[in-house]
C-alpha cells in the first residue's frame, strides 16, 4: 500500500478537492485494510479478498473506495445508507471483518488537536492527519453474512417483474400477496410519473457495427451468452422473453 | 453483573468498593475497603454513613472493576517522570512527579481521554513547577464496573506520544547576564536588574556566571553577547532596551550578535516587550524592564520551560495570551494564581 500521504494526495485528486473528509477516509480504509490483514488491497492479488461496506454517502465514502479499490459496480463496495460514518472491511478469504466509526468527539478535540490553525476546514484536516487512530476512530469486530448473490461475479439470479416485466437481477425482487414483483412496483420509487419517450437522434452509437469489423477484422463479433445459472427464484433465463433477455451480468 | 442487596442482608459478603466516609472539617477517607468482610458491627456504621444498600459483584469476562480499571489508566497516563502511586483508594489512582521540574500535560490526549465516558482525570495545569512526590493528577474509572473495551482505549489514547503527563527536568545552565541602558553604564544610576535576575535562576536550580554591562549601543551589545558565548555561557539575559524608544537597541544587538531566530513581543502583561532569540539552540532572552516592578512577569513563566528544554517561538508566546494578564494582587500568590494558565 502507498503511504498515506501518496493515499491522500491521489485520493483528493480522484474526489475533486482536498478535505478532511478525505483525511478521514483514507485512515479509515488504512486501519480497515490493516484489520483484516491486507496490505495492499487495490493490487491484483487482494483486490477479490475484499468487500466494504460503507453506511454513508459522504466525501470520506469516495476516499474508502479509492484506497480499498472497491467499487459499487464489481460489487465490492457495497452502499448502506444509514447516514453513519462508518464502514466495515470484510476478508472474504478469512471471514475476519471489522466495522471502523469515525467517533463524533473527534469532531470537538479539532481545536486542540491543531491550534492556531486559521480557517475551520484547515484545521479540521491537520487536527484529523495529527490524531491517533485511537482518538479518530472506534472498531468492533463483526461478523458480516454476505450471501452468495451478493458477491462479485456474474449474476447468478434473475427474475422478472409480474407487473412491469422487468428483469431484476440478484434476488432484488419482492414477493407481495404471491405476486412477484420489482422494487419500484412493489414499494414506490425514488422517481415518479414514468412515461416513456423517445428522443432526437435516437440512432446515434459511437461505433457503428461494419466500423468495429474494419477495426478488428480478425475479432468475431461476441455471439450472445445465455446464463447457465438457473436457479433463480424467478422464471429461468429461457423462460424469459426474448426481448426482455439480457446479455449483460 | 452488579446485584442490590439491603445492607441487612450483607453480613458475610465482600463490599464491592471503597465506602468513603466524610466527616466535616475533620475526615474524608474510606471507611471500609474493597473486599471487606461485612459483619454485623458494620450494618449500624454503614448506614450512618447511608448505605441501606450494598452492591454484590460478580463481573462478566469482558467488564472490570472499577479499580482495576483506575490503574490501567494511571500506568497509562504516566509518562516520563510520573509514576502511578499504587494501590487506588475510593477508586482513584494518583499520579505523582519522580522528579522536581516541570510538569508537561498533553492537553489534547487528556481531552481525548476525558471524552471516553467511562474515564476520567484531572491534572495541574501544564508548566506548572512541581516537586518529587507531589500529585499531579489523578484518574477514576467512573462507573464501578464497566465493561473492558473502552478501558483499553482511552489507555491507547493516554499513551499517544509517550503518555499524556511528563516531567521534565530543569537543565543547570550556565547563565550570562547582560544589562543593558546608559542609565546604569554610565553610574547615573545604580543596577536593581542583575539581583532580581540571578534569585529567579537560582530559584530554578541554574547559576549566573557573569553579569556584563552595556550601553545602548548595538555593537557593544552584540559583543557582550559573543564574550558570554565564549565564557561557555549556555543561556543568556538581556535586561532593558526592549522597548520602542530610539535607545532600545538590545534586540539590534541581539541580531548583530548573529541570532538566528528573533521572536519579539509576548501576549503577556507584564511582558509584552519580552523577547526570545536563539543563536543556533542556545536561547537568550529579552527582559523587559516591567520585572524590575512586577514581583512576577513573562519570564516567571517562559525560564522554566526554556529551561526544561523547550524551544519557545512565536506560537507559545501568543498562545500565552489566554490567561495572560496579571491581576496585579497586592499580595502575589503566583504559581497559586491563573496568570499563564490559560495557554
Amino acid at each position: 500500500m502507498e503511504t498515506f500521504q501518496e493515499l491522500l494526495a491521489s485520493s483528493a485528486k480522484a474526489h475533486g478537492h482536498l478535505c478532511p473528509g478525505q483525511v478521514v477516509g483514507v485512515r479509515m480504509a488504512m486501519l480497515g485494510c490493516r484489520l483484516i490483514g491486507l496490505n495492499d488491497p487495490a493490487d491484483h492479488s487482494q483486490i477479490k479478498k475484499l468487500l466494504v461496506y460503507v453506511e454513508m454517502d459522504r466525501c470520506a465514502t469516495d476516499a474508502i473506495a479509492h484506497v480499498t479499490g472497491a467499487k459499487l459496480g464489481r460489487r465490492s463496495l457495497k452502499f448502506k445508507d444509514y447516514g453513519i460514518m462508518a464502514a466495515t472491511f470484510v476478508n472474504v478469504e478469512t471471514g475476519s471483518a471489522f466495522r471502523v466509526l469515525s467517533t463524533e468527539e473527534a469532531r470537538d478535540l479539532v481545536p486542540l488537536y491543531a491550534p492556531g490553525i486559521r480557517g475551520k476546514a484547515g484545521q479540521r484536516l491537520e487536527a484529523y492527519r495529527r490524531m491517533p487512530d485511537s482518538v479518530l476512530f472506534r472498531v468492533q469486530r463483526v461478523r458480516v453474512p454476505v450471501k452468495d448473490w451478493d458477491l462479485p461475479g456474474p449474476t447468478r439470479y434473475k427474475s422478472i417483474c409480474s407487473r412491469c416485466g422487468q428483469i431484476v437481477r440478484d434476488r432484488r425482487e419482492v414477493v407481495v400477496n404471491g405476486e412477484m414483483l420489482c422494487r419500484p412496483c412493489a414499494h414506490g420509487a425514488y422517481f415518479q410519473d414514468a412515461r416513456e419517450i423517445t428522443w432526437p437522434e435516437m440512432n446515434w452509437a459511437p461505433v457503428s457495427a461494419g466500423v468495429t469489423r474494419e477495426l478488428h477484422p480478425k475479432r468475431p463479433l461476441p455471439a450472445p451468452v445465455e446464463t447457465k445459472e438457473k436457479r433463480g427464484i424467478g422464471p429461468s433465463y429461457a423462460e424469459v422473453p426474448p426481448h426482455l433477455r439480457s446479455t449483460q451480468c | 453483573m452488579i446485584k442490590k442487596i439491603k445492607v441487612q442482608d450483607a453480613v458475610g459478603t465482600k463490599l464491592a468498593h471503597d465506602v468513603t466516609e466524610i466527616r466535616p472539617g475533620e475526615f474524608k477517607g474510606p471507611a471500609f475497603r474493597r473486599d471487606h468482610i461485612v459483619c454485623d458491627g458494620d450494618i449500624c456504621h454503614l448506614q450512618r454513613l447511608g448505605k441501606d444498600h450494598l452492591y454484590v459483584l460478580d463481573p462478566e469476562q469482558d467488564e472490570i472493576h472499577e479499580n482495576d480499571a483506575a490503574l490501567i489508566l494511571g500506568e497509562a497516563l504516566a509518562g516520563d517522570g510520573v509514576k502511578c502511586e499504587g494501590a487506588p483508594k475510593e477508586g482513584k489512582v494518583r499520579l505523582l512527579a519522580e522528579r522536581d521540574g516541570l510538569l508537561i500535560v498533553d492537553t489534547a490526549a487528556l481531552a481525548a481521554f476525558n471524552m471516553v465516558e467511562e474515564v476520567m482525570c484531572a491534572s495541574l495545569h501544564k508548566h506548572t513547577l512541581v516537586k518529587a512526590g507531589e500529585m499531579v493528577a489523578a484518574t477514576r474509572a467512573i462507573p464501578l464496573v464497566m465493561k473492558r473495551v473502552p478501558i483499553d482505549r482511552a489507555a491507547a489514547i493516554a499513551k499517544q506520544n509517550g503518555g499524556t503527563l511528563s516531567v521534565k527536568p530543569l537543565r543547570k545552565a550556565k547563565v550570562g547576564l547582560i544589562i543593558t541602558g546608559n542609565e546604569v553604564y554610565h553610574g547615573r544610576i545604580k543596577d536593581r536588574f542583575g539581583p532580581i535576575l540571578t534569585e529567579k535562576v537560582r530559584v530554578l536550580g541554574s547559576e549566573v556566571m557573569g553579569i556584563d554591562f552595556a550601553a545602548d549601543d548595538p555593537e557593544v551589545i552584540g559583543k557582550a553577547v559573543r564574550a558570554h558565548l565564549s565564557k561557555g555561557c549556555d543561556l543568556l539575559l538581556l535586561s532593558g532596551g526592549m522597548s520602542v524608544d530610539p535607545d532600545d537597541v538590545t534586540r539590534h544587538g541581539i541580531r548583530l550578535a548573529g541570532a538566528t531566530e528573533v521572536h519579539y513581543g509576548s501576549a503577556v502583561l507584564p511582558g509584552a516587550m519580552f523577547l526570545v532569540a536563539y543563536i543556533g539552540d542556545l536561547p537568550l532572552l529579552g527582559v523587559p524592564a516591567c520585572a524590575l516592578y512586577h514581583k512576577t512577569t513573562i519570564l516567571d513563566l517562559v525560564l522554566p520551560r526554556i529551561l526544561a528544554g523547550e524551544h519557545v517561538t512565536r506560537a507559545e508566546l501568543a498562545f500565552l495570551g489566554h490567561g495572560g494578564l496579571c491581576r496585579d494582587c497586592e499580595e502575589c500568590t503566583y504559581p497559586h494564581c491563573p496568570f499563564g494558565k490559560g495557554a
